[in-house]
């Protein structure tokens, strides 16, 4: 067991090595076999340890930080929650690695790309297996560099680079509150072991819990992408397209709510802790809900509904709906990697062209990609019956079985982001798809042509996830249904994960009626906009544009408003510290101290040229001091 | 695994100083030179490696000064009650074996580049080393000021003969910062000795009779400061910074490798060894102070880093951003950040020197340090490249790589004694990734912003930074046995603790 937990992790970090240190003399297949290897090797460990799972397991591996009464070994942790989500990274990974090999078919740099993204696999497996703080902080910066570097991948270009940097930095100013957070516990309960610590939140005030508590959501905002720190993952959508796939929606983006649900034991004891936590993940949702209906670049719709999606996490654990919010947190997974997986495909036939308004009637031409995708779109619309359906519905129903004015706005505000979600899901699927392509606009920069051809393994590969994604609701029917809830069964021993309250059946059945019409709403207006007569309107209004519409597509320009109160600030200030403070003011000063000194030694130089009058003077000037001196001691 | 009857640290001290000797003959052949200078340092390697293996059986046996391995005292100048006491603990075999890597680092680096009178330059060099060695085993405070001045002048000419740009001003402002911090110091410590023989009768510069020694406040105050101040221009603290970036941007790239791999850990070494232990009162009142400039280093020097346009320099202000970290985990004075400044030390050594190898073969090649020179030299230079991003990430602190075992240690035990600071330092940590990144995009992203001829890294280099690289690695994946070897001294330092 302790063997086979070991090598989960084990594998994707050799294949990655494997890939970086022989980089370009590996062949090809040889490259992609080992990276592909490696994650299935991986997620067969998963299996294995799933099967001979018993209970919650310790084991310590190593030692790594240990300094006085300051430890933090090299244990992992395994229980329903680590393992449900080991997982899931691993099959969902694996078959992004697998499409991959099509959709990096002919890049040079294969074996960085493939290095990256094993290593990013291994560290999100360390951060969802970590026992200890510190080594949960290794997987989390270590996802946050291959996000890094994988976003700038193609980093000839500035936009891409730049891309990248952001992520990394907007990430890291949540780390910083993470950081304090975890020095703080260490300070409070000399302790950095997780399940230490969540069985402390009773030795310390309620003010210190909430301040932990708002500070792990901070770092929870930079790596899940809510507000104020979410302007990083629109952005992120300049790496290749299996990256945003495996890494902007299905696994690192969780991070956050997996943060959040790990130490709610300890952080969940605050009542403040759970509202803020709530508020934010509500807001998120509806924030980047209304910057999704306005978007006209593919990958940024699927962006910013993967914030918005997350913010449903966010509220879900916030109204400590753990379940339900790891139940989302998966068929997210499935749903989200497939919508960007076809999404690929759809840019790969397009010769990377990513603008939906140059895109329409691709549903007869490629079947192999539109129904794939339109399962997935069912499943983020929340249509009734799909995996997106329950889950999401769970955490809604959460909130509103919470009762009180604060939940039931946000109840409110979630239903309404639902209603949004079903209309920009549908209107993404009805623009690109539907209608017939305008042949009067070019359909790519670079050529008119389709490409027909798709490497099979692509489309393949989104068969597994639209049957995960539209299935997921069988891992956790609603009771009403007769079924048995396997996963809340599952995960119901964490401690925190029970659920602080349940919601009365009748009210469930009621609920969930109003979110199914709420779906079927939004995708009426989505087909009575995008499809038939109205279309070629619509569309040619939204591309013309108007403020209102510039306010959500520049995601009501928080870009822009960071950039004048914080980058502005700090470039002039950066300047200002160094040309004048240290070049002028420390040096400068110096050097006028050190060209005084000089001067006055040239002083005495002067006198001695060699003149007999001026050494007269001296003679005389030292003789009238000396006795000049004399005399003041002999009379004073 | 070593005889104890051999007197190790005298050999460890002075080997390098022999070996000047035995270049004399070979002064017309520099390449023979090169490689008995090379020989000499790995010997010097070789042998504090060894200590290092051996450590544990050494510590079984116990010396006369508790914590020590090794001891020699032997008398010198009688009159002044001067002796040559050289000891060993865990801090200074750390210190010592950094002191040996970070000379045949500096050494192999300058392989190619020296050309000119390069005998000279590595008679300067071996005679650095023994200056350097004896600052981290001295344990007699007027013996620790001669190893002080030792390493100071071969520098001076260092920079001055082999330099770059305006090297006579850089190298003359470098002296006289050194200079005038030191000569403070020589009084505080003729003063010492004075208040302690006039209390006592004995005439000594023993650090551990000084240790002894009750001083009324208001005296303790001075003479802390005079310490102080010597200690705080190595570190360099803010605001007596302004030489190094100058000395470092002028300096070869073996002697920027020195300076900051180890002249500055002389300044934290001193005030760990000396400062503290011989001014506990003093140290304690002028620890709000310390904490301040500390983090005003960290803060001020991230910032002016951002700006720069010539690599090395922007390498040296984010030197003076790490040791503010190294300066927050000693002012803390407290078990685990005392620990975490320790392994720093070492931990920043070693990135940072390897960052200015990189830099410095960059500028071989190039002749320019320019950052807008560059751009897209991932696809030119993929070897160069990778080392440059590996070092920027552990110079950032990413976890798994070395910097961040003494970042994270450095701020849980401040945290501590003090949370203030704890948490204002960790804003400094996402300031030096904006900073390091920016650089690293510059120089290896984007498109090449001039036509520049490169040839990517020689096996000689390649060789040299994948050890450096390993080294790192182990550092940061593997760090207990560092932390094992200095939690002895570190635990008698601070007195009490587990």
């Amino acid at each position: 067991m302790e063997f086979y937990l070991a090598f989960i992790l084990l594998f994707p970090l050799a294949g990655g090595l494997c890939n970086t240190l022989f980089a370009r003399l590996l062949p090809r297949r040889l490259s992609e076999a080992v990276a592909c290897g490696a994650i299935w090797a991986s997620f067969i460990c998963a299996l294995l340890v799933f099967f001979n799972f018993t209970g919650p397991l310790k084991v310590e591996y190593a030692s790594w930080l240990t300094a006085f009464d300051f430890q933090a070994p090299v244990t992992l942790y395994l229980d329903q929650l680590s393992l449900s989500l080991a997982l899931m990274i691993t099959f969902v990974c694996g078959l992004i690695h697998l499409y991959s090999i099509g959709y990096m078919k002919g890049d040079p740099a294969l074996a960085r790309y493939f290095a990256l993204l094993n290593i990013f696999v291994f560290a999100m497996l360390v951060l969802v297996l970590a026992e200890n703080l510190p080594l949960l902080y290794l997987g989390w910066e270590g996802v946050g560099f291959c996000s890094y570097a994988l976003i700038g991948f193609w980093y000839q270009e500035e936009k891409n680079a730049t891309a990248g940097r952001k992520a990394f930095i907007v990430t890291r100013i949540g780390d910083i509150a993470f950081g304090i957070a975890m020095v703080w516990m260490y300070r409070l309960f000399g302790t950095v072991s997780i399940t230490q610590l969540n069985s402390m939140a009773s030795l310390v005030p309620a003010g210190i819990v909430t301040g932990l508590g708002i500070l792990l959501l901070i770092g929870a905002t930079g790596k899940s992408a809510q507000l104020p720190l979410s302007v990083w993952l629109p952005d992120a959508m300049a790496g290749p397209t299996p990256v945003s796939a495996q890494i902007h929606a299905a696994t690192m983006v969780t991070a956050g709510v997996y943060l959040l649900a790990r130490m709610f034991p300890l952080i969940g004891a605050s009542e403040a802790v759970r509202a803020a936590i709530a508020v934010i993940g509500g807001v998120t949702a509806f924030y980047a809900a209304t910057c999704a209906c306005a978007q006209r670049d593919l990958k940024r719709i699927l962006a910013y509904s993967t914030i918005s999606q997350i913010g449903y996490m966010v509220l879900g654990v916030g109204a400590g709906a753990l379940t339900a919010a790891t139940f989302h947190l998966l068929t997210h997974a499935f749903f989200k990697a497939l919508l960007f997986l076809g999404a690929g495909c759809v840019i790969t036939v397009l010769h990377h062209q990513q603008d939906i308004y140059r895109m329409g009637g691709l549903k007869s031409r490629f079947p192999a990609i539109y129904w794939p995708f339109l399962a997935g779109a069912l499943c983020l619309a929340g249509f009734p019956g799909s995996g997106g359906f329950f889950s999401k519905d769970a955490i809604l129903g959460a909130v509103f079985a919470r009762g009180g004015a604060l939940y039931g706005s946000l109840f409110a505000l979630g239903l309404f982001t639902a209603l949004l979600t079903a209309f920009y899901t549908f209107r993404m699927l009805f623009v690109v798809f539907h209608g017939e392509a305008d042949n009067s606009r070019p359909l790519s920069p670079s050529s008119g042509e389709w490409h027909s051809h798709l490497p099979p393994v692509m489309t393949v590969t989104l068969i597994p996830l639209a049957l995960f994604g539209l299935l997921g609701g069988i891992l956790d029917l609603p009771e009403y249904l007769g079924a048995s809830a396997f996963l809340s069964g599952f995960l119901g021993p964490i401690p925190g994960f029970a659920g602080l309250v349940q919601a009365v059946p009748g009210d469930e059945v009621s609920l969930q009626i109003i979110a199914a019409a709420t779906s079927i709403v939004g995708l009426g207006l989505a087909w009575s906009r995008y499809t038939g007569d109205r279309r070629a309107a619509s569309l040619a209004m939204e591309e013309a544009g108007s403020p209102r519409s510039d306010f959500f597509l520049y995601g009501w320009y928080l870009d822009h408003l960071y950039h004048l109160l914080l980058i502005r600030p700090f470039e002039w200030l950066s300047r200002f510290l160094w040309k004048r403070i240290d070049e002028s003011g420390i040096d400068g000063s110096l050097d006028g101290l050190a060209r005084f000194t000089a001067r006055l030694g040239g002083v005495p130089a002067g006198w001695s040229s060699g003149r007999v009058v001026t050494s007269l003077f001296g003679l005389a000037g030292g003789v009238c001091v000396v006795l000049a001196y004399l005399a003041w001691r002999v009379l004073g | 695994m070593i005889p104890n009857s051999l007197p190790i640290l005298t050999i460890l001290v002075f080997l390098p100083l022999a070996c000047c000797l035995l270049l004399l003959p070979a002064w017309k052949r520099p390449r023979l030179a090169f490689s008995l200078a090379l020989a000499s340092m790995l010997l010097e390697l070789a042998l504090t490696v060894g200590l290092f293996a051996s450590w544990k059986g050494l510590a079984a046996v116990q010396t006369a000064l508790p914590g020590f391995l090794l001891l020699e005292d032997r008398s010198w100048i009688e009159a002044f009650g001067i002796r040559y006491t050289l000891g060993l603990d865990g801090i200074s075999l750390l210190m010592v074996m950094l002191t040996a890597f970070s000379f045949c680092v500096a050494i192999l680096v300058s392989w190619r580049a020296i050309k000119e009178r390069a005998v000279l330059f590595l008679v300067l060099l071996l005679a650095m080393e023994t200056g350097i060695m004896g600052v981290f085993l001295s344990l007699d405070l007027a013996l620790f000021y001669l190893f002080w001045e030792v390493m100071l002048i071969p520098m001076f000419f260092l920079i001055g003969v082999w330099g770059h740009g305006r090297r006579i001003y850089s190298t003359i402002k470098f002296f006289l910062f050194t200079l005038f911090g030191s000569l403070l110091m020589l009084l505080a410590i003729i003063a010492l000795h004075l208040f302690h023989a006039q209390q006592t009768g004995v005439v000594t510069f023993a650090l551990h009779a000084l240790l002894k020694t009750t001083l009324a406040p208001h005296t303790q105050l001075w003479l802390y400061a005079a310490f102080f101040l010597a200690f705080a221009i190595k570190f360099p603290l803010f605001p007596v910074h302004t030489w190094l970036p100058d000395a470092h941007t002028d300096a070869p790239t073996a002697g920027s490798v020195i300076l900051a791999g180890l002249l500055l850990k002389t300044g934290s070494y001193g005030l760990i060894r000396f400062g503290y232990p011989l001014f506990p009162q003093a140290a304690h009142i002028l620890t709000p102070l310390f904490y301040t400039l500390a983090l005003i280093g960290i803060i001020y020097a991230s910032l002016v880093a951002f700006a720069q346009e010539d690599m090395k320099r922007l390498i040296a202000y984010s030197s003076i951003g790490h040791m503010g970290f190294v300066a927050i985990g000693i002012a803390a004075w407290q078990p685990v950040a005392l620990s975490g400044s320790i392994i720093q030390m070492a931990n920043h050594g070693v990135t940072t020197g390897a960052l200015f190898c990189l830099v410095g073969m960059l500028d071989e090649r190039a002749h320019t340090r320019e950052i807008a020179a560059f751009g897209g030299l991932w696809g030119k230079t993929p070897l160069w490249s990778f080392f440059f991003l590996f070092f920027s990430l552990a110079s950032v602190g990413l976890p798994g790589l070395n910097n961040f075992v003494g970042e994270f240690l450095i701020l849980a035990g401040t945290m501590k004694s003090s949370p203030l600071v704890a948490a204002l330092a960790f804003g400094g940590i996402v300031l030096t990734l904006i900073y390091m990144v920016r650089l690293v995009q510059e120089v290896c992203f984007q498109e090449e912003r001039q036509p520049l001829e490169l040839t990517d890294l020689v096996p000689r280099e390649l060789c040299l930074l994948a050890l450096v690289a390993l080294l790192n690695l182990w550092m940061g994946v593997h760090p207990a046995p560092l932390l094992d070897l200095i939690r002895t001294p570190v635990r008698l330092l601070i007195g009490g603790g587990p």
